[in-house]
């Protein structure tokens, strides 16, 4: 066990606990942000996908030693009134069915319009094809993705 | 109709200072059409209520649980409409299953069927009563006052009253026992394209799935389960796991469990632990071994389940074409892996489960535990994917025999690889098809033979009886075959299957859609016929046709192939290395659909679906948002089947593990979808989680036969089946 400092959505956290616990299980168990999911635990599903300087990473490839002085944004961090425009964008195409898999959907979306922010289609199949939805959401989140694209500037924020 | 007195009651023992209507909507998974007869006539127990608070909120507590079907939201869409509430005030809570609220549950695509003229009823019997007390109030003739948006009002002197206002008189009045319906034209949200009720939850993070219950002083398990039947542990390094703080060695059922403070200790102990199982016996289960039982079952009489002899008159088969279609086992592989929570004491238990069948986990939990079932609590939480996989509580059991062992709260967390390894899968079938032709080619024969596995996962409804119902279930797309042909014979092998298997989204179509579509298909080619238009043929004749408790309505049918050949540019040319194929399909008798698909078939043999165009007829469309996310994820779910992932077994265990080995369907897979909904004279409506999920496959082997002449038919479509006629 040992004591790590990181920064999750803004506010610096010190947790205690086992150097190679995945960072998933960190903000899940111990920091209570559940909104951050376990889908595989060995990256191929994108559900505990969170922002790191605006970079999608998964959660669950991040061992707490390592993530220490880091700093990530979580699905409960991207906005306190899901005003960003991913979140704007998801609630308008009506993306979700179960919605389980889409906070790492979300995210990861965010990261690619960081990158990219007028993603081709062939940029947004890339982007999001290491994600799992198996309702099938994936129609409308195409069109939320560009939706997202779409929107003024000004309001995008990580 | 199930309209009866019985319907609905208000209950004052809840009511108070609100308005209290409860109902028992009849119609439910497991539960046959006869269920509601026969309920009526006993003693009146709802599953169902709708409260009006003094506040104005409107609630509604139902056992539907969401899985992303979106139920809450389309049944609040019929409460709202039917009682003229104001849609932002209406409230869904969970009902919790109890001796006196049975037959909860979700699954077979019966939730809106089942609840749409019962829910309609109980909401406006509340209408009804907040206008009578409205017209008291004014001492106005009640004819004269109306209902609109969460208020009472009074047209000729323009006074308004609140809901809100009214609830404590309204909830003094007698219930009426036949309250009008309003028309469907005067219908405001009902048929509209409605967003979810809980978006905003699910896009900040504030939706809380199964996995996400946290209850104080909860300890978290992994489970190393036997790998195969009859496994028995040989050996476990005990000390290194026990060397892991906080972590406890809890030997159940399914295996030997790891219990930590946290789910990484648990994780890490269950690794630590490493459990060597020997070796599998010889006889142990494999799914190639399987196959051949299947495919020589196929040749069997079976049991029939539909039989028509050709009319006098009919003339001879002249020539036979015959076909076997494979169809594998699948995972339901839900994003949230299977989980649960429980918490034992000596004469209680609490559950906290992502759960299609709290009646039936309860039940099992309280048996198990040696308790009444009113004392175990089930809580149901939303649910990361169903699929029917939900349908079945054995994680639920896991959770409260650790739970019980180490005397504290314990969740219990299946990992990918258990959820890939260990499920309730998809059970594999073999259809034996043959079609006759007489002298001018015209189809005069058909015979269909399923050779597969009733469900081994113990269902709601217990009585299982081996009649012609039993085997027509299990038919589903086989003896429904909707096509008039002079004779007809299905039937059903039943093959002992010694893997766990239960429903599948669809539960028993997918197999035997994906043969019938297909070899109509052949037997279409093998005639020089469109394959479209030689459905439309064989859909004339009577326009309705029996097959057991089913009405086939071939009219229906006709009418949304009609409308694929003309969305989709039917008999248009398409590039080389591409092909459009047709497919359609009645699901239980109810919702009709077809599909046109366009694929391309690369150098490599690779498939690519392009385009959908999806025709549905599914009754009254309470939602149409709903229908098309229905839509477009049945689309990809029969995607994944056809092009992606299958379970093949060795040594009795399961060989893929993940989503790496077991594919599903990603946002690259996903084609353009057109939905066209078909404006339906039915006056409710139809299940659409499951029936967009049986046509697809076909649809599919369909166009790569267009495109390529090589007939698929096994699923999935593997590396090299089509690599000759690619190259």
């Amino acid at each position: 066990m040992s004591e790590i400092s990181l920064t999750v959505n803004g506010a610096k956290r010190t947790v205690k606990v086992d150097d190679d616990t995945p960072l998933v299980w960190v903000l899940r168990d111990t920091l209570a942000l559940t909104g951050t999911k376990y889908g595989c635990g060995m990256g191929v599903c994108g559900s505990c996908t969170i922002l790191e300087n605006g970079k999608a990473v998964r959660s669950c490839q991040i061992a707490a030693s390592a993530a220490k002085g880091r700093t990530f944004v979580t699905i409960e961090g991207l906005s306190k009134d899901a005003s960003h425009p991913c979140q704007r964008a998801w609630l308008e195409e009506d993306v979700a069915q179960c919605g389980f898999c889409q906070p790492g959907m979300i995210l990861t979306a965010c990261g690619l319009l960081r990158d990219h922010p007028n993603p081709t289609d062939e940029e947004i199949d890339a982007a999001m094809s290491d994600s799992v939805c198996r309702c099938g959401t994936y129609p409308r989140m195409r069109k939320a993705i560009r939706r997202a694209a779409a929107a003024p500037r000004t309001q995008k924020k990580p | 109709m199930i309209t009866s007195r019985r319907a609905f009651l208000k209950t004052a023992a809840l009511g108070g200072a609100s308005l209290v209507v409860a109902f028992n909507e009849n119609r439910l998974f497991g539960a046959g059409k006869d269920a509601a007869k026969k309920e009526a006539t006993g003693q009146f127990k709802p599953n169902g209520w709708i409260r009006v608070d003094a506040d104005g909120t409107v609630t509604l507590t139902i056992g539907k649980s969401e899985m992303g079907q979106g139920v809450r939201t389309s049944l609040a869409m019929i409460l709202a409409d039917e009682l003229e509430a104001d849609w932002s005030r209406i409230k869904l809570v969970q009902a919790l299953p109890g001796p006196d609220f049975k037959r909860l549950g979700t699954g077979g695509s019966f939730s809106l069927a089942g609840s749409w003229e019962t829910l309609r009823q109980a909401a406006a019997a509340a209408r009804e009563m907040l206008i009578t007390a409205a017209a008291a109030r004014w001492k106005v003739d009640r004819a004269a006052c109306s209902a609109e948006k969460g208020e009472v009002l009074h047209a000729a002197s323009k006074r308004r009253l609140k809901y809100a206002e009214l609830v404590a008189d309204a909830a003094k009045l007698p219930v009426p026992a036949d309250p009008p319906l309003k028309k469907a034209s005067d219908f405001r949200l009902i048929g509209k394209p409605t967003k979810r009720i809980d978006g905003r939850s699910i896009v900040t993070g504030a939706a809380r799935y199964g996995i996400d219950t946290k209850v104080p002083g909860m300890l978290y398990a992994s489970i190393e389960r036997a790998p195969w039947t009859g496994a028995k542990p040989k050996s476990s390094q005990d000390a290194k796991a026990l060397a892991i703080h906080g972590v406890r060695i809890v030997p159940c059922t399914s295996g030997i469990a790891a219990v930590g403070e946290t789910t990484w200790a648990a994780l890490k102990g269950r690794a630590a632990l490493a459990v060597a199982w020997g070796d599998p016996p010889a006889n142990a289960f494999d799914s190639e071994a399987h196959f051949k039982r299947l495919d020589e079952a196929s040749e069997q009489k079976g049991f029939v389940t539909r039989k028509e002899e050709a009319p006098a008159g009919t003339r001879a088969v002249a020539r036979t074409l015959y076909a076997s279609y494979f169809y594998p086992f699948y995972a339901h592989a839900p994003v949230e892996t299977m989980n649960c929570v429980a918490d034992v004491r000596a004469d209680r238990c609490v559950i906290w489960a992502p759960t299609q069948a709290p009646n039936s986990l309860q039940d099992e939990v309280a048996k198990f535990l040696g308790l009444a079932p009113e004392k175990v609590e089930v809580n149901v939480t939303l649910i990361g994917g169903g699929f029917g996989r939900r349908l079945a509580v054995d994680y639920a059991l896991e959770a409260a025999e650790i739970s019980r062992a180490v005397k504290a709260p314990v969740q219990v967390l299946w990992t990918r690889t258990d959820d890939t390894r260990q499920g309730h899968f998809q059970a594999a079938s073999v259809h034996r098809l043959s079609a006759g032709l007489d002298s001018a080619d015209a189809l005069v024969a058909w015979r269909h033979t399923k050779a597969g596995s009733p469900h081994n996962l113990k269902l709601p409804d217990p009585a299982a009886v081996r009649d012609a119902g039993f085997y027509q279930d299990l038919s589903w797309g086989v003896y429904d075959v909707p096509y008039a042909i002079p004779s007809i014979e299905t039937a059903y092998v039943t093959v002992d299957l010694a893997v766990r298997h239960g429903p599948w989204r669809s539960v028993f179509a997918p197999s035997s859609v994906f043969a019938r579509e297909a070899f109509i298909d052949e037997v279409a080619h093998a005639r020089g016929s469109d394959p479209l238009g030689f459905r439309l043929e064989l859909l004339n004749g009577p326009d309705t046709v029996k097959a057991g408790s089913l009405t086939i309505d071939r009219r229906r049918l006709r009418r949304v192939l009609e409308l694929a050949r003309e969305k989709s540019g039917w008999g248009t040319a398409v590039a080389a290395r591409h092909g459009r194929g047709v497919a359609c399909n009645i699901y239980d008798g109810e919702t009709h659909i077809a599909y046109v698909v366009d694929v391309v078939v690369d150098d490599a043999g690779k498939v690519r679906v392009e385009r959908v165009v999806a025709v549905v007829d599914c009754g009254l469309v309470v939602n149409p948002t709903g229908v098309e996310q229905q839509i477009e994820g049945g689309i990809l779910w029969g995607i994944s089947s056809a092009l992606l992932g299958e379970i093949t077994f060795r040594g009795g265990t399961a060989q893929q593990a993940n989503y790496a080995d077991y594919g599903v369907a990603r946002m690259r897979d996903t084609p353009a979808i057109e939905v066209h909904i078909v404006p339906s004279e039915a006056t409710q409506p139809f299940g659409m989680g499951e029936p967009p999920v049986p046509p697809i496959a076909p649809a599919i082997v369909n166009a790569i036969f267009a495109a390529t002449g090589k007939r698929i038919r096994r699923l999935p479509i593997r590396p090299g089946d089509l690599k000759a006629v690619g190259a």
